[in-house]
């Protein structure tokens, strides 16, 4: 069981258009932007990465003390940032392609701008729940 | 590649790594030297760098090389010691600390750019005082006992020449306990090169005793290792020398020390113990001797620092050999010195010495340029190995750390000496928060820079100098972070850094700047509410702290939706109330489009306006000015401009309003009451107008404000912008016009004829009167049918009349304006039919249904101060939600302005829950069948059906009439019978019976005195003695054409009825309980096109005696045609003789009626239902039946022509003769004949729907012929 802090989705632009608290770390108000600093500094070393290999899902690209980033490049380059505290290399991997799944289809929604934040109830729900199935 | 000797690191290493002299001197010496303000170290050292001593070496190999550059470093023998952590720490504190106070930026210096950052080079980027720190950092490290590079490698013992028995004196000094430690515990060994000095000022007389005292000591010590030094030549001592004479001196004094002493005897050193190396420890058998003795003590303690190594152990004179190999430049004995002794250590578990040793190894590989990754490994190892160990070496660590930096440094593998910064972080803060702050720099020259990564560490750099109470510092990485986080997205990383920033500016006392970044978060809706009150509260504290108010372009809270400002203004054009104004134009614009003079009326108007207005103005709007001194008098009567937002809550009473700005503001935040000031500019005397609303916004509240402006005199106004004070100290600022022309400017300059600031400009015009209009007591809920008297109030508060008054209402089919007679007339009795009144209503009607405009009459104007009360009409015409616009067209008299015109525009939007609100409910539904008498001309049997659809209403009827005085009305049976209480119950339906017969109006006009026309049933009780309503004179006429026109296409021969209720209990407006509402159901064209148009009906004698002895009987019949369409039609009559008598029988007459088939569902008329024999009827037609058919042939004959052909006009009326002849008495049939008829196709209006031609069978008619006597 992985306790993951914080899941991101981050635009080409470098943009968060998704973001979710997810897993049961302890959510600590002082460092509530943590997640955000390590995340977005993880975006440099995504940009190198991404042009290097062809699989989508970069593990543990990056770390943070106990803390490690793990992403996965779509082929639009929309980056999913998952901040988690360990390694369960098949719950994410998993994680990511379902995601990557509900991704799309709110990229089919016509009036879904890509680029733009991803607003839907739904989705969130979604997230949710595939984070508890397997992170 | 570079020479690694040249490379940072490298330069570090041959600086740092060379031998160590240890200066052991009397104070005598020091008191010398301290005269020219310099202890005796200071004034050599400069003196122990050599660039090019140039001294042949050799050293285990026997091929010598020559040294170039050689430094050694002078320490006193109290130096030579592990320093105090302590003070170093100290030490460092105050480095960092200096370095915060010096480097800290200018207030008011902008935020460094981060491209600009780039584009600049290291050198420039990064602060100088690093370079400074790291050295110092390594230098506490210095004189560890684990390392012999440190250790003495001679000692300097120096004596004035003013000590007395100055040579026991070199004695005690190397005897003194001053020694370092690891002379005495046996780290080291005591035996060290010896050199003498003899120290003569020349200020305490000749040099004779000195020269005396140097020959005794090279008697004593030996001839070479004795020198003297002559200090302190100049005699007064102030003398300056341009050249230093002495200098020479020291430094030949120190270069013979190097080159005679120092490297000799390390050459002698190393040689000697690379011989012992090699006899005890390589080869083949000694290794293995090694390991199998190292096995042999495994049982030893496993402490942090292994075994002790005492320095006559193989191990630590490995690690000499070592380390005087490199310091003497070979490194190839160097590297394999240590490599030998790592496993050793590593065996021996003394893993501070094999990080040590392994450090080495790294270094050393790095200075021969070889295995680079080797090089690295062993720093790593290192490093690793130290972090391992704990806090106790984290000063190791930390030098290894530094070190493996520079040399990714060098390789350019930046990266990744940012990742070593980061791990040297250790427990010491402010150790960390420089590291840090270098490996944000590191991630900064990096290629491609990482910037994110930049920020990151900086922001982590900077929390930890605020740990460490260095704020200047914090700021300092915080600005830095900030110009890589501008604009970002990422909300939590931009509130923290602005909040931070703003946070510890504050603590520095300097709020301007803490303000402008607390302003930043302001905004912040996605933090939680405590962090939202934190940041408010925190804004606020500061801001108070500052006593000033600050003027804030940018403030965010709240948060005014701009795009929602909407400036309305009236110019010939005024509204009755916000919501008219907010209406779209262009349904003002089609609405007025017949009542503006012309269809140019702009373009005429802005013709006019171009001469009297300066040019560059042209493009502004117009709007009127109040009269200049009313400014005590109630804005009422000023003119206007106005601003509004879309969707509002209107507040404000209707008369009140001139000019409104709505600006939509919204908090998003939690707390808090705001003071909000909206204010105005106009350059009417170049003065600002304030206006100002207080409000209070709770947390996530959205707000409407809407402000007024009421020019005074003539001018041009500017709406600049809003102004808001938050908590009475901070004022948001919006300018309007700047952001009309960012916008414009983005757009391109699309649309350069029209710029939206101009939209904020106005020129104030004089005062002109300006109608309000108002209708009271319009309902607000009422039922389908109401039909009220209303009152149009004109109000005209100006100086000056108004005239030519014209009105349109978008929907004449609910709202009509009468005629003034009615004005106050008492309702409902207005509308009873009177007698002898001129019926000369319908022509109006059509004129006025076709222009939908309503003209004032020419004589009516409203005077000044004065109203006008018009009356109109209203007719709930549909249930549903109505909306109604109504705009009234006035001119002005006598007034000479631009502006010859004005409309006045109300709107009463009904889906509104407005004042005005009316919900036009479901009350009855009516509808009519007709069908018609078919042996009867133009007679129809009309059948009522009404459904009550309200749920608790009673109705109770009224009157039923048809419209257009052609129609007959009458009823079947007595409503008693149907309807006993004439009421109609909520749900009831009822179902009522009338003929209908058509009056014949051209033929018979002289006689249609409208009194004797039944066009009214009244449908009440019997008794009642109230009087019909009259259907044809407005205003029932009037809504009676609209509801035709609505209700579909008008064609020939339809029938229009209106069914009238009344409601007596007034419970749904309360406005009149007394007087009973009245009800109007309007059914129009209730068609007759299903039936044939031709008509006809056969009149004669019904019974006849006749003497069949004497001759056959002739009978004269009579057939009627009529026409009832609008075709001009050709009639065919045929007569024709029954071929048998078998189609005469009478059950066949049934169905060769005139009457379709599916009619005969409905009613159809029993033939000859007047007839008084018809009992009798049955019986003798059988009985003839049967007679005809035994005799089987015709009992009559058709006479006369057996065809006629004849036209009739529309609705015309002819008559045709037709004759039979009847040979025997009996009933007779006469129905075989047949009528073809053929219309003729008018164009265009025929609707397919009509049949063409047709041809119809004989209607029944049975003639009885009697024998007479």
């Amino acid at each position: 069981m992985t306790t993951a802090a914080c899941f991101i989705i981050a635009s080409r632009n470098d943009i968060p258009i998704y973001e979710a608290e997810v897993g049961s770390a302890a959510k600590r108000e002082d460092a509530a932007q943590l997640p955000q600093f390590i995340l977005q500094a993880a975006l440099d070393i995504v940009q190198d990465l991404a042009w290097t290999t062809s699989a989508m899902i970069l593990k543990t690209i990056d770390k943070f003390n106990d803390l490690v980033v793990s992403v996965y490049v779509t082929d639009d380059h929309t980056r999913f940032m998952l901040l988690h505290d360990s390694r369960s290399d098949d719950g994410i991997k998993s994680f990511f392609q379902e995601v990557h799944e509900l991704y799309i289809k709110s990229l089919l929604n016509p009036l879904y701008l890509p680029g733009s934040r991803i607003t839907s109830s739904h989705f969130d729900t979604k997230v949710g729940a595939l984070a508890r199935k397997y992170l | 590649m570079v020479d690694p000797a040249n490379t940072p690191l490298g330069k570090m290493l041959l600086e740092e790594i060379t031998p160590v002299v240890m200066v052991l001197c009397t104070p005598l010496v020091e008191e010398s030297c301290l005269k020219n303000g310099l202890s005796f170290v200071q004034m050599l050292s400069p003196f122990c760098d050599f660039t090019n001593i140039d001294v042949p070496v050799r050293t285990a190999s026997d091929q010598p090389y020559r040294l170039h550059k050689f430094k050694i470093r002078l320490f006193y023998a109290s130096d030579i010691r592990q320093p105090n952590l302590e003070v170093a720490k100290e030490r460092l504190k105050q480095v960092i600390t200096k370095a915060g106070e010096d480097d800290f930026p200018e207030i008011y210096s902008d935020l460094p750019q981060v491209n600009d950052l780039l584009s600049r080079h290291e050198s420039e980027i990064l602060p100088t005082w690093f370079q400074f720190f790291n050295k110092e950092l390594v230098r506490t490290l210095s004189f560890s006992d684990h390392e012999a590079f440190d250790h003495p490698v001679a000692c300097l013992l120096v004596v004035s020449s003013r000590d007395e028995e100055s040579i026991n004196r070199f004695i005690d000094l190397f005897n003194t306990n001053k020694l370092p430690s690891f002379l005495s515990d046996g780290a080291m060994d005591p035996k060290v090169l010896k050199h003498y000095l003899l120290v003569h000022d020349n200020q305490d007389g000749a040099s004779e005793k000195a020269t005396k005292i140097l020959t005794e000591m090279r008697s004593t010590f030996g001839p070479n290792d004795c020198q003297l030094l002559c200090i302190n030549s100049s005699q007064d001592g102030q003398t300056r020398h341009k050249d230093t004479p002495w200098s020479t001196f020291i430094k030949n004094l120190m270069q013979e020390l190097s080159s005679k002493h120092i490297i000799p005897y390390m050459e002698q050193k190393i040689r000697l113990l690379n011989q012992q190396v090699s006899s005890t420890r390589k080869g083949f058998r000694n290794q293995f001797k090694n390991l199998w003795w190292r096995k042999g003590k495994e049982d030893a303690l496993d402490t942090t620092n292994g075994p002790v190594y005492t320095f006559s152990s193989i191990e630590s004179q490995i690690r000499v050999l070592g380390d005087y190999a490199f310091m003497l430049r070979d490194y190839e004995l160097a590297v394999s010195s240590y490599r030998l002794i790592s496993t050793d250590y590593k065996l021996d578990k003394a893993w501070k010495r094999y990080a040590g040793v392994q450090e080495m190894i790294g270094l050393t590989y790095f200075m021969l340029d070889q295995s680079r990754k080797e090089a690295e490994y062993c720093m790593e190892n290192a490093f690793n190995t130290y972090l391992k160990l704990g806090s106790a070496v984290q000063q190791n660590a930390t030098r290894c750390g530094l070190w493996w930096i520079e040399m990714l440094k060098t390789r350019n593998q930046i990266k990744e000496a940012a990742t070593v910064y980061f791990r040297i972080c250790g427990e010491d803060l402010l150790h960390s928060a420089v590291m840090l702050e270098q490996a944000s720099f590191c991630y900064l020259l990096s290629k491609p820079p990482m910037l994110h990564k930049y920020g990151f560490h900086l922001v982590l750099s900077g929390d930890h100098y605020k740990k460490c109470d260095q704020i200047k510092h914090a700021i300092r990485t915080y600005r830095n972070a900030v110009s890589v986080y501008r604009g970002t997205t990422w909300n939590l990383i931009k509130d923290r850094v602005h909040f931070h920033i703003g946070q510890w500016y504050a603590s520095l006392g300097m709020y301007d700047v803490a303000v402008t970044h607390m302003l930043e978060i302001l905004a912040s809706s996605h933090q939680s509410k405590t962090s939202q009150e934190l940041f408010l509260r925190d804004f606020l504290h500061i801001v108070q702290k500052t006593g000033k108010t600050f003027e804030v372009l940018k403030l965010q809270l709240p948060v005014i939706n701009i795009s929602s400002l909407k400036v309305i203004f009236e110019d010939h054009r005024t509204y009755a109330s916000p919501a008219a104004a907010s209406i779209k134009e262009g349904v003002w614009r089609s609405l007025e489009e017949d009542m503006i003079p012309s269809l140019s009326a702009k373009s005429n108007w802005l013709d006019v306006q171009s001469k009297l207005i300066p040019r560059k103005y042209k493009e502004s709007n117009i709007c009127v000015a109040g009269e200049a001194n009313s400014s005590n008098v109630e804005p009422q009567n000023d003119e206007y401009k106005t601003s509004t937002s879309t969707g509002y809550v209107w507040l404000l009473s209707t008369y009140m309003y001139n000019a409104y700005i709505y600006i939509c503001l919204y908090v998003l935040m939690c707390v808090y009451v705001f003071t909000i000031i909206l204010s105005f500019g106009r350059d009417i005397n170049s003065s600002l107008v304030l206006l100002e609303v207080d409000f209070s916004l709770e947390g996530g509240e959205t707000i409407l404000v809407q402000l007024t402006v009421t020019p005074r005199v003539e001018g041009v106004l500017t709406i600049v912008g809003v102004k808001w004070k938050l908590s009475s100290s901070v004022v948001g600022l919006h300018n309007f016009e700047s952001n009309s022309v960012n916008k414009r400017i983005a757009k391109g300059r699309r649309k350069p004829k029209h710029s939206p600031s101009a939209d904020l400009k106005f020129i104030v015009i004089k005062s002109l009167p300006r109608l309000q209009g108002f209708i009271p007591s319009l309902p607000e809920k009422t039922y389908a049918g109401d039909l009220r008297h209303l009152v149009l109030e004109l109000n005209n508060q100006s100086k000056f009349p108004v005239k030519n008054l014209k009105m349109k209402i978008s929907n004449p089919r609910f709202l009509n304006a009468g005629n003034q007679s009615y004005l106050n007339v008492e309702f409902s009795a207005c509308l009873e039919k009177k007698l002898n009144v001129e019926q000369s209503g319908g022509h109006a009607n059509a004129k006025k249904m076709l222009q939908n405009v309503f003209h004032f009459p020419e004589d009516i104007s409203v005077q000044e101060e004065t109203s006008l009360s018009w009356p109109l009409w209203f007719h709930a015409a549909v249930p549903g939600n109505i909306s109604l616009y109504i705009t009234v067209y006035y001119e002005m008299e006598n007034v000479s302005s631009i502006m010859k015109f004005r409309t006045l525009r109300m709107h009463y939007n009904l889906n509104f829950a407005l004042t005005f609100a009316i919900y036009v409910l479901p009350s009855l539904d009516v509808s009519f069948e007709l069908s018609p008498c078919p042996s009867r001309l133009e007679e129809f049997l009309l059948r009522m059906d009404v459904v009550n659809k309200t749920s608790s209403e009673c109705f109770q009827i009224h009157q039923l009439s048809s419209v257009g005085q052609q129609w007959d009305v009458s009823l079947l049976q007595p409503v008693d019978s149907i309807l006993p209480s004439q009421s109609l119950f909520a749900g009831q339906v009822l179902s009522c019976f009338f003929m209908l017969k058509y009056h014949r109006k051209s033929s018979t006009s002289e006689d249609s005195n409208p009194l004797f026309l039944q066009s009214d049933v009244r449908l009440g009780p019997p008794g009642n003695s109230e009087a019909l309503f009259d259907v044809c004179s407005s205003p029932l006429a009037d809504f009676h054409d609209y509801e035709r026109l609505y209700q579909g296409m008008s064609c020939q021969g339809n029938v229009d009825f209106v069914f009238i209720t009344q409601l007596w209990r007034g419970n749904i407006d309360s406005g009149a309980p007394h007087r009973p509402l009245l009800f109007s159901h309007h059914v129009c064209h209730s068609s007759l096109s299903s039936f044939s148009p031709i008509s006809w009906s056969v009149d004669g004698p019904r019974t006849i005696q006749h003497n069949f002895s004497a001759s056959p009987c002739g009978v004269n019949l009579k057939m009627t045609i009529n026409n009832s369409s609008d075709a001009a039609s050709s009639v065919h009559v045929k007569t024709f003789d029954p071929p048998s008598s078998n189609s005469q029988s009478i059950d066949a007459t049934a169905s060769q009626s005139g009457l379709p088939l599916e009619n005969q569902a409905g009613w159809f008329s029993i033939p000859a239902v007047n007839d008084t024999k018809v009992i009798t009827t049955d019986a003798l037609a059988k009985r003839i039946t049967k007679s005809v058919s035994l005799e089987s042939a015709p009992q009559f004959i058709w006479t006369g022509s057996s065809s006629t052909k004849l036209k009739l006009q529309p609705r015309a009326t002819a008559e045709v003769p037709l004759q039979i002849c009847v040979f025997a008495p009996g009933i007779y049939d006469l129905s075989n004949y047949a009528l073809n008829w053929n219309l003729a196709p008018i164009e265009e209006s025929q609707g397919e729907a009509n049949k063409s031609s047709g041809e119809c069978q004989g209607y029944p008619y049975y003639l009885t012929v009697l024998q007479s006597t």
